[in-house]
C-alpha cells in the first residue's frame, strides 16, 4: 500500500479542458471518493492515475515514485471497472491469476494466491466457472479479487456498483469497504451516487466542470458546503435567490426578510436551507414565515411538504413521521421557520 | 405480425424461393458435372458414357497437374496469412476509432471491390508491365538495363489476390473486434500486460471467431481465384481455376474438366474443415 499524490493534474483535449488543476493527497490506507455529476472530470482523473489517460500537466506520485508518464502495465494499480471487464474466455481462477501470470509468479504460487484472493470475496467454489456463469454481483466480486490478487499500491474503483441492482449494490459496497479496511488499502473510487459516496468514504472530493469544489468529510460537505453547487449536489436544499441587504439580514427576491449569519458578505447571494432544518412550529429565535401547503408526499420516516411563501418562492421541508394524522394537509395555511444558522448564504457577487 | 410466430407454413414459404434457386443453379449442375467426371473422353468423339476413375487417376499421376494443385494451395495459403497480418491492425483501428470519418474509412477498405478484376489488371499492366511506367522510369534513369519482371510472376499473382481478398478479411475481423469490450483490454494493461501480451492472451483469443471466418473466406477465394491469375499471371501461369475453364472451353474435355473441378472443390473443403477443426481443438485445449 502506498500514498498517492496528485499535483496540478490537468487534461486538455484540443480546446476542451476536462480536468483542471487537480491536487490531492491520499494518505496510506485512506478510502477517497471522487463525487460529481457525469462529465465533471472524475473518471478522467482516475484514468490518469491508472495510466489510461496521459496528463497534459501535473504529476502523479505513488509511494513516492513519479508515475505520471509510466504506461499502465508498469504501475502497480488495481482497477475495478463499471462493467466488470472480466476476460470472458478465461475461468474465474485464470482471471484472478492473470496479473500474477504477467508478473511471472510461478504457477503453483499463482494458483494458491488466486484462490486466496477468491476466498477474500467468498467465491472459491466458483474458481472453475466462466464469468458468464456468474451473477453480476459475483462477477464484480471476481473483478475485485482480480485487482486485489496483484497486491496493488492503490485500488481504483470506477463506478463499481452502477451496473448492479439495489440489493446487490448494498452487498458489494459492504464487501469492498470491509476488504479495503482489513487489508489497509489505499483506494480511490469514482461515483455519481451521493449515497454510495457518503456511506463508503473516509474523505470525499466533490468535482464539477473538471475542478475540485470541496474536499472534506461527510459532515463537512453536508453541514458546511463550500458553495451553492455542493449544497445542491450533496443532500437536498431549497435555494432562495436574493441579497444580503445589511449585516445579518437576507432579503429574498420575493420580498421575504430572513435572519442570516452576520458575517455574510453584503450583495447578491443565495440562501440554501436543508429540508429537515425547517420546522412547522418555529421557536421564538427562528425565522418565522407563513405559507400554504401546496404538495405533500409520504416518504416513510419523514413527510415531505412543499410550502409556498410568496408568489415566486416555495420551500421543501421534511418533518419526522410520528404516525397518526398529518400535522398539515393540502391547502392548509401554516407557519414555518428555521434557525438563523440553518440558512447557508453563498455570495454571488462577481 | 411477426414472421417467426406464423408456424411452418410461413417459414416454408420464406425458404422455398432461395432453396429452388440454389438447387437449380448449383446442386443440379454440380451433380451433372460429377457424373460427367466419371465419363471417358475420346478425342474426336467428345464424351463417351462410362463409369471410370480414369480422369482422377490422370490428374494425380501427372506431375504437371499436381504441381498446379500445389501452387494453387501455396498461393491461397500465403494470401490468407498476408491478409491476416496486414488486415488485423487495420481492422483493429477501424473497430476502435471514434472518428466521425469511420464510415468513410470503411468505404475505403471496400473500395478495391468496386474495381473489377479486369480493370485492376489493366491498371497493373500500365504500371508494372515490361513497358509500364515503373520499368520505363527506372530504365530511363539508368537504374536498370533490362525491364524487371514484375507482371506474370507468382509474386504478382499473390499481391493481386491479396488486394482482392483483404477487404473480406478486414470486414470479418472488424465486426468481431468491435464486439470486444475496450475495458477488457484496459483490464489486461492494468494487470501488468504489455501490449503484445494483451494481444496474445486477450485480443486474439476473443477475436478468434472473426479470425477463423476471415481466413476461411480468404482461403476459399484464393483457391478458386480465376481472373487475377489469368490477367496478372499471364497465359503460361496455371492455377486450378483457369485449368478447369481451359479443359472445358479450349480442350472440350468435359470429363477431365469435371474431375479437376471436383478435386478443387474437395481440396478446398477438406483443407477448410481441417483448419477450423484444428483451431477449435486448440481453443478448447487452452
Amino acid at each position: 500500500m502506498a500514498r498517492l499524490e496528485l499535483s496540478g493534474l490537468s487534461k486538455t483535449y484540443g480546446a476542451v479542458t476536462t480536468v483542471r488543476d487537480v491536487s490531492l493527497d491520499v494518505p496510506d490506507g485512506e478510502f477517497l471518493v471522487l463525487l460529481g455529476p457525469s462529465g465533471c472530470g472524475k473518471t478522467t482523473t482516475l484514468r490518469m492515475v491508472a495510466g489510461f489517460v496521459d496528463p497534459s500537466a501535473g504529476r502523479v506520485t505513488l509511494g513516492g515514485e513519479d508515475i505520471t508518464h509510466r504506461p499502465p502495465w508498469r504501475r502497480n494499480t488495481g482497477m475495478v471497472f463499471q462493467n466488470y471487464a472480466l476476460f470472458p474466455h478465461m475461468s474465474v481462477a485464470e482471471n484472478v491469476a492473470f496479473g500474477l501470470e504477467m508478473r511471472k509468479v510461478p504457477k503453483p504460487e499463482r494458483e494458491q494466491r488466486a484462490l486466496a484472493a477468491l476466498g477474500l470475496v467468498r467465491l472459491s467454489q466458483y474458481a472453475a466457472r466462466l464469468p458468464r456463469q456468474l451473477s453480476g454481483g459475483q462477477q464484480q466480486r471476481v473483478a475485485l479479487a482480480r485487482a486485489l490478487a496483484i497486491r496493488p499500491d492503490v485500488l481504483l474503483l470506477d463506478e463499481p456498483l452502477s451496473n448492479l441492482d439495489a440489493k446487490l449494490r448494498e452487498e458489494v459496497r459492504v464487501e469492498i469497504r470491509q476488504l479495503q479496511k482489513q487489508l489497509g488499502l489505499t483506494a480511490v473510487m469514482v461515483t455519481h451516487d451521493q449515497e454510495e459516496a457518503l456511506t463508503m468514504a473516509d474523505r470525499l472530493v466533490v468535482m464539477a466542470e473538471g475542478a475540485i469544489r470541496q474536499v472534506g468529510s461527510q459532515q463537512d460537505l453536508y453541514e458546511r458546503p463550500a458553495d451553492r453547487f455542493v449544497a445542491g449536489f450533496v443532500g437536498r436544499s431549497t435555494f432562495l435567490q436574493g441579497r444580503v441587504a445589511e449585516p445579518g439580514v437576507f432579503q429574498t427576491e420575493g420580498g421575504l426578510r430572513l435572519a442570516c449569519d452576520p458575517a455574510a458578505r453584503s450583495g447578491p447571494a443565495v440562501m440554501a436551507v436543508r429540508p429537515e432544518a425547517i420546522h412547522l412550529h418555529p421557536g421564538a429565535e427562528d425565522n418565522s414565515l407563513s405559507g400554504t401547503v401546496e404538495f405533500t408526499s409520504y416518504l416513510g420516516p419523514v413527510l415531505e411538504l412543499h410550502v409556498r411563501l410568496s408568489p415566486t418562492e416555495r420551500v421543501v421541508l421534511h418533518m419526522p413521521n410520528r404516525g397518526g394524522t398529518p400535522a398539515a394537509g393540502l391547502g392548509e395555511s401554516v407557519t414555518i421557520g428555521w434557525p438563523r444558522a440553518a440558512g447557508m448564504v453563498f455570495s454571488e457577487a462577481a | 405480425m411477426s414472421l417467426g410466430t406464423q408456424g411452418h407454413g410461413t417459414a416454408a414459404g420464406l425458404v422455398t424461393p432461395a432453396t429452388i434457386f440454389v438447387v437449380l443453379t448449383l446442386l443440379v449442375p454440380l451433380a451433372l458435372l460429377f457424373r460427367y467426371s466419371l465419363n471417358a473422353f475420346v478425342p474426336g468423339q467428345f464424351m463417351v458414357d462410362a463409369l471410370t476413375l480414369e480422369n482422377y487417376v490422370k490428374f494425380f499421376t501427372d506431375p504437371f497437374y499436381t504441381a498446379v494443385l500445389w501452387r494453387t494451395f501455396r498461393i491461397a495459403l500465403l494470401v490468407t496469412v498476408i491478409c491476416l497480418f496486414v488486415g488485423f491492425p487495420l481492422a483493429y483501428v477501424l473497430a476502435r476509432t471514434r472518428s466521425r470519418y469511420k464510415n468513410l474509412l470503411l468505404i475505403g477498405v471496400v473500395l478495391p471491390l468496386f474495381v473489377g478484376n479486369a480493370v485492376r489488371a489493366a491498371g497493373w499492366m500500365v504500371a508494372f508491365g515490361a513497358k509500364g511506367v515503373v520499368n520505363a522510369s527506372l530504365m530511363g534513369l539508368g537504374v536498370i538495363a533490362t525491364p524487371l519482371d514484375i507482371m506474370f510472376t507468382e509474386t504478382a499473382v499473390i499481391i493481386g489476390i491479396t488486394a482482392v481478398n483483404l477487404p473480406f478479411m478486414v470486414l470479418s475481423l472488424q465486426s468481431v473486434i468491435e464486439g470486444i469490450d475496450r475495458s477488457v483490454e484496459e483490464a489486461a494493461f492494468n494487470l501488468g500486460a504489455p501490449p503484445w501480451r494483451m494481444i496474445g492472451r486477450v485480443l486474439v483469443p476473443l477475436a478468434a471467431p472473426g479470425i477463423v471466418a476471415g481466413c476461411i473466406l480468404t482461403f476459399i477465394l484464393g483457391m478458386n481465384a480465376y481472373a487475377t491469375p489469368v490477367l496478372i499471371g499471364g497465359p503460361r501461369f496455371q492455377t486450378m481455376g483457369p485449368l478447369v475453364y481451359g479443359q472445358f472451353v479450349e480442350q472440350n474435355n468435359w470429363p477431365f474438366g469435371g474431375a479437376i473441378a471436383f478435386i478443387l472443390m474437395t481440396a478446398t473443403l477438406l483443407l477448410t474443415m481441417a483448419s477450423s477443426l484444428l483451431l477449435r481443438r486448440r481453443r478448447v485445449a487452452d
